[in-house]
């Protein structure tokens, strides 16, 4: 149901020609639904957040066309050091519904986009709901920014795989070498007794006489 | 032996994504050919077609362990929605001899990964007593700790695991 109420935004958004009866209703229900989610996510944001935003909007790009607001500030958190976790937003499903099947991060993008689209005219609002290839250039380039962040979480967790597989290794490998030194030394130790016993045995053979007889 | 965080099976995450901590309490031997198995030790598919030899250690005739193999990294490692893929699941192997003394029940399939590099578990458990362990059903999906705890198997005793992935390529671009 929140796929179909996405859609209805999108139909609602850019819809050239529609005979439906339905479109204003939908436009308005989408409308309401999305001012709604809008608001409730809003109130979600942390206040510290959002004033990071703030600066990182004033700090980077001066020429910050109204075409791609979000795209900058989705950069801006691209550079910023990734280990610091993104605010746990509750699982509502507010939130779920500025999104599509987005694995994590998602509370970074629905962060980076609220600022500007609570004022802003449903058009946009609207472009947020969806982050398909709906418009041309627009969308492409969230998907694209959303699209790298993906492949460079993997690619960390992946060189972290790696790491963590090339250690594993290494140390099995100190082990092992630390448990055969000691079996060396352990092992070396135990021929030294041997020969030395050998040795006072062989001094005693000497003196060995015939002890006894056998009858024929 | 105090390995603490220094326990190749816990840095390579074995302990974590397959085990709960444990403390091995008796020897584990796993010998593909010439080659023993060591944790981390890499391994191709064509070295691993057919089934290791296994050797426990123990002293006493009458305990009894279970064998099992898996791979958690099914079907790649950055993806592994099919963790664990079940290989080989022998039961009933008395202490001090091997798996060729147990009870076979899912027969060893060997490892083909195509994507990434693929752990390849080897867990041993202590029986209560000889038990009858049915055999699960399917392959993917398999979980050794519900394994256990649903036969009352406790924590493992020996574990070893190594890495394997395709004898050549990469498997291609992940999606």
């Amino acid at each position: 149901m929140l796929s179909s109420a996405k859609h209805k935004i999108n139909h609602s958004a850019f819809s050239v020609s529609s005979s439906s009866s339905s479109l204003p209703h939908s436009y308005s229900q989408a409308k309401n639904m999305t001012q709604v989610t809008m608001e409730e996510v809003w109130k979600d944001i942390n206040l510290a957040s959002l004033h990071q935003h703030r600066q990182l909007n004033i700090d980077h790009e001066p020429v910050l066309s109204n075409q791609n607001p979000n795209n900058s500030i989705f950069k801006d958190f691209l550079k910023k050091p990734l280990n610091q976790e993104p605010q746990p937003l509750p699982p509502s499903s507010s939130s779920s519904t500025l999104h599509r099947s987005l694995p994590p991060p998602p509370p970074e993008t629905v962060l980076s986009l609220n600022p500007h689209s609570i004022n802003t005219h449903f058009d946009e609002s609207a472009r947020f709901g969806c982050f398909g290839m709906k418009r041309g250039g627009q969308e492409s380039d969230e998907s694209r920014g959303d699209r790298r962040h993906k492949r460079m979480i993997k690619n960390r967790e992946s060189a972290a795989r790696s790491r963590a597989r090339k250690q594993a290794y290494t140390n099995e490998l100190e082990l092992a070498i630390s448990h055969l030194q000691k079996e060396n030394a352990r092992l070396k130790r135990q021929e030294e007794q041997l020969k030395m016993a050998e040795a006072t045995q062989h001094q005693t053979k000497r003196k060995l006489q015939r002890s006894w007889t056998t009858p024929f | 032996m105090s390995l603490n965080n220094r326990d190749p099976l816990v840095v390579g995450g074995v302990i974590g994504d397959v085990l709960e901590q444990f403390t091995r309490s008796i020897d584990l031997r796993v010998t593909y050919g010439q080659r023993e198995v060591t944790n981390g030790l890499d391994i191709r598919p064509s070295q691993i077609l057919n089934k290791p030899r296994v050797e426990i250690g123990g002293d006493d005739l009458r305990n009894f362990y279970t064998l099992v193999m898996v791979d958690p990294d099914v079907p790649s490692p950055s993806n592994p929605h099919l963790r664990e893929y079940l290989h080989w699941l022998v039961t009933d192997i008395p202490a001090t001899t091997g798996t060729n003394f147990g009870n076979e029940i899912v027969s060893y399939e060997n490892p083909r990964p195509t994507s990434g590099i693929h752990r390849i578990v080897l867990v041993l458990f202590r029986q209560l007593g000889r038990q009858t362990v049915y055999e699960p059903g399917w392959r993917p999906q398999f979980n050794t700790r519900e394994f256990a705890a649903l036969y009352n198997l406790g924590l493992p005793a020996a574990a070893v695991y190594f890495s394997c992935q395709r004898d050549n390529g990469c498997g291609g671009r992940r999606s």
